[in-house]
């Protein structure tokens, strides 16, 4: 199997157009203006937030409802054509990736907030309501809601639920999955299914659990419930530098060796610092390493665990330590890191961002692993990571112009992802798998996991409708007896390579 | 394993297997699938009741002998241990170096970590650490077919490939044998303090669940007991409780946290005590007792939490009034409760059974455990999820055959 294609922007497969007959059905079901099939608009959906691949939709469809979802969702299974559902488009591994001949789903006129219970800890919304405005709508009375990716003004529900989406938060308050409790949802044969609710451990099998994450491969979600948080009485910030990551990684295991449990530990080394500076004006230094950490809770534990953690700050070698003298300087901090990826184009024409977990205790090995084959690329990497779980962010800054660098900064961001997995890590924490990772699954997995895994999808989709040539590395037909592979039809077609 | 087990006497005639590594579990598993064979896991045997017994099994795998922890990482706050592992002993092990697994379910010195992510078991933690769903990270499977697969990994955050452990939490040995689990785990709180509310109406516990949000308290464990009211005939519902808020953690979060429940319920009126070390064992002891002691009959609720006065008056109240020596643990926080008795006439329980359905009709009430004749009046799992079509092509891919505890599971699967 060839590396992925991380950056080379491949020249956008042409739309297939879609049948007429199609087309006239869908208008009849969502209107005029809600199916794009002029050949320039469609490129607006070509790719997602990893703009290196691309290909154009058939037809783009915008529903406002699950009944509109689920009346397209059967005029593609009738006219056999593959389903692809995008949210807002800000995933960094291609999980909105049209494939050719496809019905893009566009969940973005789903923006609704359908009913909020505040005293039973729950909120009922639609796919295409911004991560954000979940927690705005309910502020007010003092709640929120906890999964935070650095996208979240941005990025939609529907698209969090795909992808099991993390951030900074989600070391002590979990990820997506943790605070899902049930989805209406569309499914391959076009029916409408209620999976989970309000009310805990409904009986039966949690197929909640396993369609979050799941990319869009199941079904099409067109209804969440979220539960939702009291904010915390207190929350304690503080920023500490230090000469090198080594020190800030032994920092974190002390912290957490304590029984701390943060509600995020944010590790930057020396590029990633200096891009944060260049591209937010805030005043850090130029040292090799800075740790941002919030511990919540009541405040009298918040206060007596930030006094704990700084103390371990300064033991561990912390050159100096700051603390916010208010909630703007605090948010100013905050606003440093979460703009670390874009801030990596002051730095560099072109990057790679990169997804892997280690485990925590390996950070420092590992680390250094990375820095010695960037000496050997001669490719500069800033790393960025939630060094509470692991998370890796390494951001393989090149040149495009030079001829080779594009290449060799492909190769290290995949070997990245092979250290990840040597250290019994994984190849994404948070961004997916998509179209960009598909091909790094059989290095983490085994055939049979990864046909157990197929067993599932072929329960939930058996005519692989939903998103295919997503997440498994080698398209799959879903047999009812067990038996040699066959090629999918797309693959066959030769549509689905990914050389 | 008793005879009053509603069904499972057939398990006797079985042939036992006791695999004591993952490839003699593997081995026992093809040797079924060569041989057509009908086989039930069996861990600690504590929730051996829940479900419909499974139709005609000729083999019981036993994973007693399947007890070694496989890797123990402190400082990455992760545990993989094989499915035989007991609770309790793991407990102990973690203890040492400062962790716990954050899951308090009874039985703990039998009930086996395969077993509790079988059933989705769960205690009073639940509350702030979530359910067994939120703990697992990573597992390893043998399909029905003798197939060995992995999914999720030992780090925490992680989301390649499908979440295939949280498929298996409570899927009740139907989907596949479950070899080794791989969990997060917490630090040990470095104390305690458990406020008490020795009597509450179930109005009062919500409101005492709701204000415990609304003041920002993250308490480690909550649970309500029905207050040991009654008349000389024994314990009857009299829509009291006695309800047990504990904090955990460093010992300045805990002090402010107890001192600011305490004011709130003086300026609520309800009566309510920092209660000491022993006080405190006591209550969580009467817990543990209500959960743990052997009931002919036992079932679990599940509503919203804000409905727990109706919950009460009409599901706890007409199973109470139907059950001899009736016990209830509650979980306002949560809106779940577990309710356990004596069977005196099965016709009577099992109307309990349906009014209490009836009265909670978005929520569930699932029996752990009841003799066979109230058994064959209702149906242990209710009404038949919407999912139920998805459900069973799950089950379809993964056990075709049905070998796999069959019929013990929802909707016969």
């Amino acid at each position: 199997m060839s590396a992925p294609s991380l950056v080379t922007p491949a020249p956008a497969v042409e739309a297939i157009p879609a049948p007429p007959s199609v087309i006239d059905r869908l208008i009849a079901v969502v209107g005029e203006r809600n199916v794009i099939r002029d050949r320039d608009d469609l490129r607006t959906y070509e790719c997602d937030a990893l703009t290196s691949f691309r290909a154009a939709p058939s037809v783009v469809v915008l529903p406002a409802s699950t009944e509109e979802v689920a009346a397209a969702v059967r005029i593609a299974v009738e006219a056999g054509m593959p389903v692809v559902p995008r949210g807002a488009g800000t995933g960094l591994s291609g999980g909105a990736l049209p494939v050719p001949g496809c019905m893009l789903l566009g969940l973005s006129r789903m923006k609704r907030i359908l009913e909020v219970d505040l005293d039973d800890g729950w909120i009922r919304v639609q796919p295409g309501v911004i991560n954000l405005d979940v927690s705005k709508e309910i502020s007010a009375a003092g709640y929120y809601y906890a999964p935070d990716p650095s996208s979240q003004s941005v990025c939609t529900i529907g698209g969090n639920v795909a992808e099991n989406s993390g951030g900074a938060h989600c070391l002590k308050y979990g990820f997506t999955v943790n605070h899902v409790r049930g989805v209406r949802m569309v499914t391959s044969t076009g029916e409408v299914v209620d999976l989970g609710g309000p009310v805990l451990d409904p009986p039966g099998y949690d197929l909640l659990g396993v369609v979050v994450g799941s990319e869009g491969t199941l079904g099409i979600v067109t209804e969440v419930v979220l539960r939702i948080l009291r904010k915390p009485e207190a929350t304690r910030t503080f920023f500490a530098t230090f000469p090198s990551t080594d020190e800030a990684g032994l920092c974190v295991s002390e912290i957490i060796g304590n029984g701390i449990v943060p509600a995020a530990i944010e590790m930057m080394d020396r590029l990633a610092i200096q891009a944060a500076v260049a591209a937010t004006g805030v005043d850090w230094p130029d040292v090799g390493a800075a740790l941002l950490m919030d511990v919540d809770g009541c405040t009298a534990e918040a206060e007596h665990t930030s006094e704990v953690a700084v103390g371990i700050a300064r033991r561990t070698g912390a050159l100096e330590v700051r603390v916010p003298k208010n909630e703007d300087e605090r948010m100013l901090m905050w606003k440093g890191r979460k703009s670390a990826f874009a801030a990596m184009g002051r730095l560099s024409p072109n990057y790679i961002v990169q997804d892997g977990v280690i485990p925590r205790k390996d950070i420092a090995r590992v680390l250094s692993e990375i820095a010695r084959l960037s000496q050997e690329q001669g490719l500069r990497v800033a790393n960025v990571f939630h060094a509470g779980d692991g998370n890796l962010h390494p951001l393989v800054l090149y040149d495009a112009r030079v001829p080779g660098q594009e290449k060799a900064a492909e190769e290290l961001a995949g070997e990245i992802l092979r250290i990840c997995i040597r250290f019994g890590g994984s190849i994404t924490g948070e961004h997916g798998v998509g179209a960009d990772k598909a091909p790094y699954m059989g290095e983490m997995f085994s055939d049979a996991d990864l046909d157990t895994m197929a067993k599932v999808r072929c329960a939930f989709d058996p005519a692989t409708t939903f998103n295919p040539s997503k997440v498994f590395p080698t398209p799959r037909l879903c047999g009812d007896r067990p038996g040699p592979y066959h090629p999918h039809a797309t693959e066959v077609a030769g549509l689905a390579d990914r050389g | 394993m008793t005879a009053t087990a509603g069904g499972l006497e057939a398990l006797a005639a079985a042939r036992q297997e006791r695999p004591s590594t993952l490839a003699e579990a593997t081995e026992a598993l093809q040797r079924a699938d060569r041989d057509r064979e009908r086989i039930l896991f069996l861990g600690g045997g504590t929730e051996l009741t829940l479900g419909a017994p499974p139709d005609g099994v000729e083999v019981l795998l036993s994973t007693e002998r399947l007890e070694r922890i496989v890797e123990y990482a402190p400082l990455d706050q992760i545990v993989a241990v094989e499915a035989g592992v007991r609770l309790a002993s793991l407990q102990d092990v973690l203890a040492r170096s400062g962790q716990m697994l954050a899951l308090d379910s009874p039985w703990a010195g039998r009930a086996t970590l395969g077993g509790l992510v079988a059933t989705n078991a769960f205690g009073p933690r639940r509350t702030r650490y979530g359910s067994i769903r939120d703990l697992i990270i990573g597992i390893s499977m043998v399909r029905a077919d003798g197939t060995e697969a992995r999914a999720g990994g030992k780090v925490v955050k992680n989301v390649a490939g499908f979440d295939l452990p949280k498929l298996m939490v409570g899927s009740l040995g139907t989907l596949g044998f479950i070899a080794t689990v791989t969990f997060r785990l917490h630090p040990r709180p470095e104390t305690e303090r458990t406020v008490l509310f020795p009597d509450l109406d179930a109005d009062a516990v919500r409101q005492v669940a709701l204000a415990l949000r609304q003041a920002q308290l993250e308490p480690g464990a909550v649970a309500a007991l029905v207050h040991e009211g009654g008349d000389d005939l024994g314990v009857r519902f009299d829509g009291r409780f006695e309800l047990g808020v504990r904090f955990e953690g460093f010992e300045a979060g805990v002090r402010q946290q107890a001192m600011k429940l305490l004011d709130l319920a003086t300026g609520q009126r309800w009566r309510a005590e920092s209660i000491g070390a022993e006080t405190a064992r006591a209550f969580w002891a009467r817990h543990d007792d209500a959960r743990e002691s052997s009931a002919g009959f036992r079932a679990k609720l599940a509503a919203q939490p804000m409905d727990l006065e109706r919950v009460a008056n009409a599901a706890i109240g007409s199973l109470f009034a139907a059950l001899e020596v009736p016990r209830c643990v509650c979980y306002p926080t949560l809106g779940l409760a577990f309710v356990a008795g004596e069977v005196r006439i099965a016709g009577q329980v099992a109307a309990a059974v349906s009014a209490a359905r009836e009265a909670v009709p978005e929520g569930s009430v699932v029996i752990h455990a009841a003799p066979p004749d109230v058994r064959a009046a209702v149906d242990v799992w209710g009404p038949p999820p919407a999912a139920l079509p998805l459900m069973r092509a799950v089950k379809q891919r993964l056990d075709p055959a049905r070998r796999l505890a069959p019929g013990r599971f929802v909707g016969g699967l």
